[in-house]
C-alpha cells in the first residue's frame, strides 16, 4: 500500500520556476502518466519524487512520510531513465541484481529474485550478456528488470520508450500495462507522447510550463479537456481550433470568426460578444452534402488542400474562412485537391474555451 | 595539371590535400626523430668515442652491459621509480580528482593549481626541493620533524631515503597531469549510472567500486601506461638534484637515461650510450604494447 503525495511543490532553478505549486495525491497501485511538452516541468517533478532534485518549497509524501531530505536510496522507489543507464561493464544479471546487492541480501534470495525478475520479462536467455550486446527492446527490458527486482514501493518512468522505434514502441507499451497489472506498484510515468499517456495511465496529468492544466482520466481528458491547451495537446491530429465572437440573433447563437464568416451554433448558450475559441476534433467531422447548420449539427465549409490516405482513413488538410482546419474520413471516399467540402459537427462535440483565459466555458 | 585534377574522385583529392599538410611534419619527423633512432641501433654495434675510427664490434656493447654490475642497480632503480612511482602517483591524483569533482565553490582555481607544477620546468622545481630537503636550519622538512620531535633525516645524502625523495618532486609534477585526465574521465561517465545507482540504493564505496572505477578503466589504463613511460625515463630530477649529477650516494638514485648520459658525454662510449639506448627503447615498446593489449581485451 503506497500513496505518493506532492503538496505545494515548487521548484526553482535560479530565477526560472520549473515547476510552480504542483499539488497530486496518488493512489495506491495507481498507474499515472505526467504527459506536456519539453520543458514542461515534469521530468524535473519526477526527479523531485526521486530524490535527484532538490524540492525548493512545499512538500513530497510517500506513505504519509514527508520525504523532502529523504536521500534517493533510502525512499524505497525504483526508477527506469529514458537512456535506460545500464551499467555497460556489467552482464544482465548482475545489473538487474544490483539494487539487491546493494541491499546486501543474501546470495540465494539474490539469485532467486533475479531470476524470477528475468522470467517475468522473459530475459533468462540473456543473463550472461553485456548492454552492448541487446538490442533496443532487450535493454529497455533489462532496465525495467532492475526496478521490479527490488520490489519498491513506487516505480519511476522517465521517458522510457523514446529511444525506441514506432514499432517496438507499441510492443513495449502492451508489455509495460501487462507489467502494471501484474506487479500493482504504484507508477509515476513521464512522457511527452499523448499516445502513450492515453493508452497506460489511469490518470493523465498534463503539464504546461511548470503547472498542472488538468488532472483526469484519459477519457476525461480527452471529453472534457479543461483548456484551451489541454484540448489540442491530446489527441492525434490536434484539435481545430475557430476564434471568434459570440453573436446572439433570433436564431440562436453563431460564432462570428475574425475575417466575418458566420458560423451558426446549435445549442449554444454562451453570452453575446463573449470572444471564445470553437474547438472541434478531426474524428469529430462528419462529411455533408449540406452547407448550413441544422438541428444539432454544425457545419463548417472548407476546402481540400492536402489529402492524405492512409488505407482505413483518409487525413485532409483544408481551408476554411477562419483558418485551416484538419478532417479525418473514411478511406474509401475519393478526393480531390481545391475540392469544396463541408463537414457537419455534432452539438455535443463541440469544446467552447474563453479566448483570453484559455479555460473551459 | 586541372585535367589531372579534375579527374580524381573527392577522396582522392582529400587525401592529397591532407598528404599535403602532413609533408612538412613528416619530413620533419623523419629526418630529426626515426633516423637518429635507427641509426642507434646501428651504433650500438660499434665501439666509437664520437671524434675517432669507428669500429664493428658486433653484439660486445650488449654483453658488456649485461655483466656491469651497476647496470643491474641502475635498472633496479629505473623499475623502482616506475613501481613505486606510478601507484602512488595514481592514487594521490585519484582521490584528488574524485573529490575535486565533487565540488563547485573553487573548483578552476583548485584545478589549476594543481596544474601549475606540471608547467613549471623541473630543474627549477628541482633546486626548490633540493633546498626544502636541506638539514636545519635550512631544509623546511626537517624544520617540520624538529616540531614533531622527529629525528633529522638525511633524505637526498642517503642510500636508502635518495631514491624517495627525488621521486617525489616527480610524483607533485606529474600529478596535475594526471588530475586533469581523471576529471575529464569522470565527468565522462553518464550522469544517469550514478542516479540509477543511488536510487537503487547504492552507497559512495559500492558506486566507486562497480560503476566509477570499472567506467574509467581506459582513463586508468591510459594514465598508467604514460606515467610509466614518464617514470622510467626519469633524469632531470635525479641530474638536478644529486651531488654532481652523478645519481648517488653510490649510484643508488641512478635511472637509465642518466646512466646513458654518463656513457655518452663523460665517457664518450658512444657504442655502449647507444646499446643503452635501444635496451631502454626495448622496455618502453613492451609497456606500450602492453597497453595496447589490455585496451583490445576492454573492447
Amino acid at each position: 500500500m503506497t500513496e505518493v503525495t506532492l503538496d505545494g511543490v515548487n521548484k526553482l532553478f535560479g530565477s526560472v520556476t520549473a515547476v510552480k505549486d504542483f499539488n497530486l495525491s496518488i493512489d495506491d497501485s495507481e498507474f499515472v502518466v505526467f504527459v506536456g511538452p519539453s520543458g514542461c516541468g515534469k521530468s524535473t517533478t519526477l526527479r523531485m519524487l526521486a530524490g535527484l532534485e532538490d524540492v525548493s518549497s512545499g512538500s513530497i509524501l510517500i506513505d504519509g512520510q514527508i520525504v523532502n531530505n529523504v536521500h534517493p536510496k533510502d525512499r524505497d522507489i525504483a526508477m527506469v531513465f529514458q537512456n535506460y543507464a545500464l551499467y555497460p561493464h556489467m552482464n544482465v544479471f548482475d545489473n538487474i541484481s544490483f539494487g539487491l546487492r546493494a541491499k546486501k541480501l543474501p546470495r540465494n534470495e539474490i539469485e532467486t529474485r533475479t531470476y524470477e525478475a528475468a522470467e517475468i520479462l522473459g530475459l533468462n536467455e540473456l543473463l550472461k550478456r553485456r548492454p552492448g550486446e541487446l538490442s533496443g527492446g532487450q535493454k529497455q527490458r533489462v532496465a525495467m528488470g532492475r526496478a521490479i527486482v527490488r520490489k519498491p514501493k513506487v516505480f519511476l518512468f522517465d521517458e522510457p520508450l523514446s529511444n525506441l522505434d514506432a514499432k517496438l514502441r507499441h510492443k513495449m507499451r502492451a508489455e509495460m500495462k501487462l507489467l502494471h497489472q501484474r506487479v500493482q506498484t504504484t507508477t509515476v510515468y513521464v512522457t511527452h507522447d499523448q499516445v502513450e499517456a492515453m493508452t497506460l495511465a489511469d490518470r493523465i496529468v498534463i503539464m504546461n510550463e511548470g503547472q498542472i492544466e488538468q488532472v483526469g482520466s484519459p477519457a476525461e481528458v480527452y471529453k472534457k479537456p479543461s483548456s484551451q491547451f489541454v484540448a489540442s495537446f491530446i489527441g492525434s491530429p490536434a484539435m481545430n481550433f475557430a476564434t471568434g465572437v459570440i453573436s446572439q440573433t433570433n436564431q440562436g447563437n453563431s460564432l462570428v470568426t475574425e475575417n466575418g464568416e458566420d458560423i451558426t451554433l446549435v445549442d449554444c448558450d454562451i453570452t453575446d460578444a463573449r470572444k471564445i475559441q470553437l474547438g472541434f476534433r478531426p474524428e469529430h467531422m462528419l462529411l455533408s452534402e449540406k452547407t448550413k447548420s441544422s438541428k444539432g449539427h454544425v457545419c463548417v465549409n472548407a476546402r481540400i488542400k492536402v489529402v492524405e490516405p492512409m488505407g482505413h482513413e483518409t487525413v485532409l488538410t483544408c481551408n476554411a474562412a477562419f483558418g485551416e482546419i484538419v478532417g479525418k474520413c473514411e478511406g474509401d471516399k475519393q478526393f480531390q485537391v481545391g475540392e469544396d467540402i463541408h463537414f457537419q459537427i455534432r452539438s455535443d462535440h463541440l469544446h467552447y474555451f474563453d479566448f483570453t483565459t484559455g479555460l473551459r466555458i | 595539371m586541372t585535367n589531372f585534377w579534375s579527374k580524381l574522385s573527392i577522396k582522392q583529392k582529400l587525401a592529397i590535400t591532407a598528404w599535403f599538410f602532413l609533408a612538412v611534419p613528416l619530413v620533419f619527423y623523419v629526418t630529426i626523430r626515426f633516423y637518429p633512432t635507427f641509426e642507434a641501433f646501428y651504433v650500438s654495434t660499434l665501439k666509437w668515442n664520437l671524434l675517432g675510427v669507428k669500429k664493428a664490434i658486433g653484439l660486445k656493447n650488449y654483453v658488456k652491459i649485461f655483466a656491469d654490475e651497476d647496470f643491474w642497480l641502475v635498472l633496479w632503480n629505473t623499475t623502482k621509480y616506475a613501481l613505486v612511482g606510478v601507484p602512488i602517483s595514481m592514487i594521490i591524483a585519484f582521490v584528488i580528482a574524485y573529490w575535486l569533482n565533487e565540488i563547485k565553490f573553487g573548483h578552476n582555481l583548485i584545478r589549476a593549481m594543481y596544474f601549475i607544477p606540471f608547467l613549471t620546468t623541473a630543474v627549477a622545481m628541482a633546486w626548490v626541493w633540493r633546498w626544502f630537503y636541506q638539514p636545519l636550519p635550512i631544509g623546511y622538512f626537517n624544520i617540520l620533524l624538529s616540531w614533531i620531535g622527529i629525528p633529522q633525516q638525511p633524505f637526498l645524502k642517503s642510500v636508502t631515503q635518495g631514491l624517495y625523495s627525488i621521486m617525489a618532486p616527480a610524483v607533485w609534477a606529474g600529478l596535475g597531469f594526471q588530475i586533469v585526465i581523471f576529471i575529464a574521465g569522470i565527468r565522462a561517465i553518464p550522469r544517469s549510472y550514478f542516479e540509477a545507482a543511488e536510487i537503487d540504493g547504492a552507497g559512495r564505496w559500492q558506486i566507486l567500486r562497480e560503476i566509477t572505477l570499472p567506467a574509467m578503466k581506459p582513463t586508468i589504463i591510459f594514465l598508467t601506461v604514460i606515467s610509466t613511460i614518464g617514470f622510467l625515463r626519469i633524469f632531470d630530477q635525479v641530474y638536478t638534484m644529486t651531488a654532481d649529477s652523478a645519481g648517488g650516494p653510490l649510484n643508488s638514485t641512478k635511472p637509465l637515461v642518466l646512466m646513458i648520459y654518463e656513457f655518452a658525454f663523460d665517457e664518450f662510449k658512444i657504442g655502449r650510450a647507444s646499446a643503452l639506448t635501444v635496451i631502454l627503447f626495448l622496455i618502453l615498446l613492451m609497456v606500450s604494447l602492453m597497453q595496447l593489449w589490455l585496451m583490445r581485451k576492454h573492447k
